[in-house]
């Protein structure tokens, strides 16, 4: 059927901020999604809260709406462009939520707007776990057996009958939140407990344990004329009992025959067409009995998923952009696939190479948190890797974690805890693999281990062969290797590091023979046929074999651009973001553009971003490699965040020329000495500061500077192993452990600049000339990381003068740095003086937010000037403009998902993801951003009592707070010295005992639902533990907290303003 | 196997020629000794055991394109005929060490066993990008010949795989009645039918089974009138190996039984029911082999995922003119048939001596004919193979149609695919 042409403008609904079980996946199927109706001729009308998406940017749709995706919100947006259809199937479970609850509202019905993709029922059956029984039961599938329970007696009364162990899973929730395994009642009444609270509907489901079976992912597509396809199987190397999100997975399935893989694909294509999915893709979960062969539906998601984003990538099958194709009418036969550009969509992907997806854990973020991997996803990225075996693919993956293990565990035996060696194996946990893989270099048999993890013994087999060569190598020296040896030990994805430390040997001395041998990568492509068809698309990998590479050659200069590799806390999205636009910046100047990346979430990795892309590791050696072959003019280092700084160095040293800012001026404002000497000739003021190696040393310089102190490592990525500390003892115990973190590096101690307003400042300099794009003053006070703080677009606090200055010391800095494209700098003003804290030579965290809010793409312009042109040339706004709005960024947390983290914010980064609110004014702004993270902004007296608990020093300063709230018509509640201050100013309040105290507390309160804000300011160490408990309960029980008093006064302004007027929504085309 | 791991367990080296003088070399991967044949390669990710025992490969070495081969082992009850009766097998990685409950020896045991030359260790991809440009030609495959020149001389002097009829190297040799474990809806009659043996995929008997059809296989030189005088209900046209431009006989059979008793081919089935159509076959640049083709039946716009195997196939036009007024008003043929799927018309020829014969399947990715059904007598043949084995099953329909023509149903090929997936 040719595309529909009774619709004409679609809503598209994004995924909402990042946060763990919905990333960046859903920025890259939206863009996709976006893009191709645009392509078909409609009009596409986005909301999304996520600044730092490149589905947002002004271009990607034609209306783009910064705003909270809730039916309020969307609501407003419908009324204002009155779309002909909404697409939910692209935004996650977010979108769908939101999808039906408009349709609850009775809003689609009101404005006519239609569902297309799938339907709001389909939506119901694929989430609501008892009418997704109902329907596999129809059709004759089995799924486990289970009862659902609305209460924790209703549990126990199912647990009666399944035993224990038993798998809860909450209808209703993104990524699995809330579920778990329980093995004994206490557990099974805390997680059903959990659950019930988290579920939209209050209901969990309680199922029997199929743990141990093998876990099969189906990514399956369908039209409206009913033609189904298996894009791709997926298999997880880790058994059912750990969240697909948080395995290692596998592409195609490995260990299953034809005879089971197809009866599986028959059940797919049925599961779609019995849940309703009219057209698009959809991801069905199986597991199969290891013994038997016996079949269970695990669950179907009618939308796209990160998993069909691992596929995309996988097979080159764009399966968003496909789905969004056919819920406009078109079937699977009349669009063509964009690789071969000769065949059809409807086919299903032969892929001749073995794809091997490894998640990137954060639990050192999450200290006191358990690290146990179970159904409930807890992995904040992915690598993926291409290889032509899984034992390449493995070690591709694992060297491009960056997570330092390299070698498995072959070169540290203090990584192993020998006194629960064996526990270790068995527990899955994110080190589970250097355990495995340890065992077997410890001849433990395959039998044992497989009995120990469920791990199937076709993966640990492969294992064992990567062993038997690194015993192998052990035995030789390098210069005994001859050039088929040192051929087949790269074939099994072995890098010149690893190859170098069982031989002995360095890096480059491996490098060198091997490239005397004659041993190099050869370039193959991603052609989602198995060679079958010529490809037109240079979607790359490498690898090694003996017959010639596809590449093409062209008289274009190339310019390759890194990426950032997996995300984590600390250099997620926004980095991709950066690295997509010099994509298009360069391309638009004429560059064939050479993208670097091995994340598969990513926009940076869709094979149409840049003219070629390369699917690989980010390490020294991946990358020489493709230098070697593409030649480019130029590489940019400094837009992938730190990954590819940290590289420029050693790829400059080898030879390679780097576009931009030069190693040499990273290291000017990396090395914090040299950094210093700098701002002391510029005459710009910074904390005073010193480096310290042992305890000894650092309370030297403690007593020189004085408590408080922030400490941390010389080279750091978010905020990694930064603290502030207090005390000695407090000094002490960082030290131990910090030595850990960064071996090599010593530890800076700055004075902490008490009550300080932090900045970020993003700025573009070209050698000549510097550019501030945008001064964003932080909301919270100085002491929590840039990226946890909510911040604003213009300064909102500052007085003119002020940022005057600071734009000015940006130039000074920027040129004497010799930034060539983007900078950051940190400030913090203090009494009126302005400090300089950090200046990273390189693109921001806030790029995306400080292009959004202003108009000016940063990252695009940076590209631009690394490629030669110059800021004068570029017709940039004048950078003191005055704007008539206001934007706000705030952090989103993933708290809920580490209990028994500490939760404070502090100097180390903790946010995975962020959300933008664009209002007239401030408050407004904020209080937008407020309800774009799901944390209800609470605007009458009948949603519950505000809870104040601040410290002595601001006591004073609460009090306006309190009365602006009392007017409002809100009940206070405060603990005793906090409630004596408001009393004495003639509010009326209640008292309340601290959580530490005795019951009926605060804690009860805010249990049960009495409390709609917590005010919740921490004081001194005596007071720490009652401050952890309280936010601890105020996230769990998803209450609106500020823990800070600029924080409190931007909250209740927002209330203020949500009362008094009606938060209208903006398009950014529109400002 | 890694090669390191190869060289150390003395794994014998091995070597692959094609005639045109590009050689790999690498290690046994099944038995030891020396093969020739003509190369292809085959797209599917699974599904080598059925690969391996489908006698359409006689006379070919196959090469897989995915890359690591034999994961899951092999069972007896996977094989699609009691031996294996292709001429050697390519793959880049062979795995000897395989995991699956149902598995009961290696690949390359089973390989072994069957006397199968096999190498590892081998570019595929790189030699699938070789052969899509350079077309199907003649390899070999040695562990014992070791130098590439040599080698190569003898495989310019093999002989073409034309020259040799493998179809008679495959075929049952008597008649006996065919036992099959497929389960069959025992609530409908069954009708007797005869399948005439060109090298019949055990899935094929299956899936006639599983339509209700009691099968007696009789050897692929049987005469038609040997045929009728066993007084079946229907005829099945098998698969096979071999150039089927070189195998006048069993095309002389088809000619014989059209109109006399309803007819359904498969592959080498479809190609001789052209022939005695008075079609010409042609040789394909480098075949389908895979099971991801997809196919569209012009009856019912639906698309199948097919899985494939052939070199050869039909040259649509040389069947006869179109007749206009039942081909959407076209009167000249096009040689991409998509023309037809693009416009969902299931255009008609009027042959020589057999009236009227309708295109009923196409393929979306070269615009090949996939089907033909006769307007004028009970007949119809696919080119492709709905028994999949390995491969998905959306075409597996066409033994319900294969029944529903045997009952007299006017349209019998207007099934939904979705029928063919139930389980």
């Amino acid at each position: 059927m040719p595309k529909r042409t009774d619709i004409h403008k679609i809503l598209v609904i994004g995924s909402g901020p990042i946060v763990i079980g919905q990333a960046c996946e859903f920025d890259y199927s939206g863009t996709q999604a976006c893009e191709s109706l645009k392509n078909l001729g409609y009009e596409v009308v986005l909301v999304n809260s996520n600044p730092a998406t490149i589905m947002t940017d002004p271009g990607v749709a034609d209306r783009t709406y910064v705003e909270p995706i809730t039916p309020e919100f969307v609501t407003k947006v419908i009324e204002r462009e009155r779309p002909d259809a909404l697409l939910p199937n692209m935004g996650g479970q977010t979108g769908l939520n939101c999808a039906i609850d408009l349709d609850e509202a009775g809003v689609l019905e009101r404005y006519g707007v239609e569902v297309i993709g799938c339907n709001v029922d389909s939506i119901r059956v694929g989430e609501d776990r008892k009418l997704f029984a109902n329907a596999m039961h129809e059709i004759g599938l089995e799924i486990c057996r289970s009862g659902f329970a609305y209460s924790v007696a209703d549990a126990e009364h199912i647990v009666a009958s399944l035993g224990f162990p038993v798998i809860i899973r909450p209808s209703f929730t993104l990524g699995g939140a809330g579920g778990g395994i329980a093995y004994d009642m206490d557990e099974l009444r805390h997680i059903v407990a959990q659950g019930l609270d988290l579920s939209q509907n209050g209901e969990v489901l309680v199922e029997e344990s199929i743990q141990g079976w093998k876990e099969i992912e189906m990514e399956v597509m369908r039209d409206a004329a009913g033609n189904g396809i298996v894009i791709c199987s997926i298999e997880n190397f880790d058994p059912m009992g750990v969240h697909t999100g948080d395995s290692i997975t596998v592409a195609p399935a490995q260990t299953l025959s034809d005879v089971e893989l197809q009866r599986l694909r028959d059940y797919s294509l049925a599961i779609l067409e019995k849940v309703g999915v009219a057209t698009g893709g959809s991801n069905v979960q199986f597991a199969v009995n290891p013994d038997d062969g016996r079949v269970i539906v695990v669950e179907m998601n009618p939308r796209v998923s990160r998993s069909s984003a691992l596929a995309s990538k996988a097979t080159g099958f764009p399966i968003a952009k496909v789905a969004a194709q056919l819920a406009c009418g078109l079937t699977l036969d009349e669009i063509t696939n964009d690789i071969t550009r000769a065949t059809p969509a409807c086919f299903e992907p032969s892929i001749d190479y073995c794809v091997v997806k490894v998640p990137r854990f954060a639990f050192e973020k999450f200290k006191g948190t358990s690290d146990v991997l179970s159904t409930r996803m807890k992995a904040v990225g992915e690598v993926m890797a291409i290889g032509s075996t899984f034992e390449e693919s493995f070690n591709k993956a694992m060297r491009s974690l960056e997570i330092g293990e390299n070698m498995l565990g072959a070169d540290d035996p203090s990584l192993f805890d020998e006194d629960h060696f064996r526990e270790r194996v068995s527990v899955p946990t994110p080190e589970r693999i250097f355990y495995v893989v340890e065992a077997l270099r410890r001849n433990w048999k395959i039998d044992e281990i497989h009995e120990l993890t469920g791990i199937d013994e076709w993966y640990l087999s492969r294992l064992a062969d990567l062993v038997a060569i690194e015993r192998w190598l052990s035995d030789r020296r390098l210069s005994a290797l001859n050039a088929a040896e040192m051929l087949a030990v790269k074939q099994a994805g072995f890098s010149d590091e690893q190859i170098a430390h069982f031989v002995q040997a360095t890096e480059g001395e491996v490098r060198a023979v091997r490239r005397a041998l004659g041993v190099t990568p050869r370039i193959k492509t991603v052609d989602t046929c198995g060679g079958e068809f010529p490809a037109r698309t240079a979607y790359h990998y490498k690898t090694y074999e003996t017959g010639p590479s596809e590449r093409r050659e062209t008289d274009k200069p190339r310019a390759m651009i890194l990426s950032a590799g997996p995300n984590r806390i600390g250099q997620g999205i926004e980095f991709d973001y950066c690295c997509v636009h010099a994509a298009y910046a360069l391309h638009d100047k004429g560059y064939e553009t050479v993208m670097v990346n091995c994340n598969p979430e990513t926009v940076s990795t869709d094979y149409d971003t840049s003219d070629r892309l390369y699917f690989e590791p980010l390490t020294f050696e991946d990358v020489l490699d493709i230098v070697d072959v593409e030649a480019p003019e130029g590489v940019i280092c400094s837009l992938g965040g730190q990954t590819p700084i940290n590289l420029a160095d050693r790829l400059l040293k080898a030879g390679v020329p780097i576009m931009g800012t030069q190693p040499e001026a990273i290291d000017l404002a990396e090395d914090r000495d040299r950094f210093s000497s700098l701002l002391d000739e510029l005459g710009i003021a910074y904390p005073t500061s010193d480096v310290a190696e042992t305890y000894e040393d650092a309370l030297r310089v403690a007593r020189r500077v004085g408590f408080p102190l922030l400490v941390r490592p010389s080279y750091v990525l978010g905020g990694r192993g930064m603290a502030i500390v207090y005390d000695p003892d407090h000094l002490k115990s960082y030290m131990e452990e910090a030595t850990r973190v960064s071996k090599d590096h010593p530890v800076y101690l700055d004075a902490f600049l008490d009550s300080a307003v932090e900045l970020d400042v993003d700025a573009l300099a070209d050698g000549d000339e510097c550019y501030v794009g945008s001064v964003l003053e932080q909301i919270e006070e100085a002491g929590i990381h840039s990226g946890d703080s909510a911040c604003c677009m213009p300064p909102y606090s500052l007085a003119a003068p002020m940022v005057a200055e600071i734009r000015e010391t940006t130039h000074k800095l920027a040129l004497a740095v010799g930034v060539v494209g983007a900078l950051n700098v940190q400030y913090a003003v203090s009494n009126g003086r302005l400090y300089v804290i950090e200046l990273n030579p390189r693109a921001s965290r806030t790029v995306p937010f400080s292009s959004k809010s202003t108009g000016v793409s940063l990252a695009h312009m940076a590209a631009r000037i690394m490629a030669g042109e110059k800021i004068r040339d570029l017709g940039l706004p004048p950078e003191d403009r005055t704007f008539d709005y206001f934007a706000v960024k705030e952090a989103v947390l993933p708290f809920d998902r580490f209990p028994g983290s500490n939760m404070t914010l502090g100097p180390e980064m903790k946010s995975t993801g962020e959300v933008m609110g664009i209002a007239k004014t401030f408050p407004a702004a904020y209080a937008k951003t407020q309800l774009a993270i799901a944390y209800g902004l609470p605007t009458e007296p009948s949603d519950g009592k505000v809870f104040v608990s601040v410290r002595d020093r601001d006591k004073r300063a609460v009090v306006p707070l309190a009365r602006d709230l009392a007017s409002m018509g809100f009940g206070l509640v405060a603990t005793i010295g906090t409630a004596k201050a408001i009393r004495a100013a003639g509010i009326e309040c209640e008292s309340a005992r601290r959580t530490s105290e005795m019951r009926p507390n605060i804690g009860t309160m805010v249990s049960a639902g009495d409390i709609c804000l917590v005010i919740n300011i921490p004081g001194g160490y005596d007071t720490r533990d009652d401050f952890y408990k309280l936010r601890a309960l105020a996230v769990r029980y998803r209450v609106t907290n500020a823990t800070t008093l600029s924080c409190a006064q931007a909250m209740v302004e927002a209330i203020r303003t949500a009362r008094e007027s009606d938060i209208g929504v903006v398009a950014l085309q529109d400002l | 196997m890694n090669p390191l791991l190869a060289k150390n367990q003395d794994i014998p080296r091995a070597l692959l020629v094609l005639e045109d003088g590009t050689s790999f070399e690498g290690h046994c991967a099944g038995a030891a000794g020396e093969t020739f044949g003509e190369l292809v390669f085959n797209t599917s990710l699974s599904g080598y055991q059925e690969i391996v025992s489908d006698p359409s490969y006689a006379g070919q070495i196959v090469m897989f394109t995915y890359p690591q081969i034999g994961n899951y082992g092999t069972c007896a009850a996977d094989m699609q005929a009691g031996s294996c009766a292709l001429a050697g097998v390519v793959v880049h990685d062979m795995c000897r060490t395989p995991n699956n409950w149902q598995s009961e020896r290696s690949l390359p045991e089973l390989l072994e066993e069957q006397g199968v030359v096999a190498i590892e260790g081998v570019d595929t991809r790189a030699l699938t990008l070789h052969v899509r440009e350079a077309g199907c030609l003649r390899a070999a495959i040695s562990t014992e010949d070791l130098d590439p020149a040599h080698l190569l001389a003898r495989v310019k002097a093999s002989p073409s795989i034309s020259e040799h009829n493998y179809v008679a190297d495959v075929s049952a040799s008597t008649r006996f009645e065919a036992a099959s474990t497929a389960p069959a809806d025992a609530s409908r009659p069954t009708h007797g039918v005869v399948a005439l043996d060109c090298g019949e995929k055990r899935g094929i008997l299956d899936g006639l089974t599983a339509a209700g059809l009691d099968v007696t296989i009789v050897p692929w030189d049987t005469t038609a009138e040997e045929i009728l005088a066993l007084a079946p209900e229907g005829v099945f046209l098998s698969n096979g190996p071999g150039d089927p431009r070189e195998l006048p006989e069993p095309s002389e059979t088809a000619t014989a039984l059209i109109g006399r008793v309803p007819l359904f081919g498969i592959c080498l089935g479809h190609q001789m029911l052209s022939k005695a159509l008075g079609a010409t076959l042609e040789k394909l640049p480098y075949g389908h082999h895979g099971g991801n083709q997809p196919v569209m039946n012009l009856l019912s716009g639906m698309v199948e995922v097919t899985a494939q195997n052939h070199n050869y196939g039909l040259d649509f036009s040389t069947l006869g003119p179109l007749v206009p007024e039942l081909s959407g008003g076209h009167a000249t043929h096009s040689a991409d048939l998509r023309f037809w799927s693009e416009r969902r018309i299931a255009p008609v020829v009027e042959t020589e001596r057999f009236g009227r014969v309708r295109l009923t399947h196409v393929n979306l990715n070269d615009g090949t004919p996939e089907g033909i059904q006769l307007l004028d007598a009970p007949a119809f043949s696919v080119q492709y193979h709905p028994e999949a084995s390995p491969g998905p099953h959306d075409a597996a329909y066409l033994f319900e149609a294969f029944r529903r023509l045997i009952e007299g149903a006017p349209d019998y090929l207007d099934i939904d695919v979705r029928e063919g997936r139930r389980f």
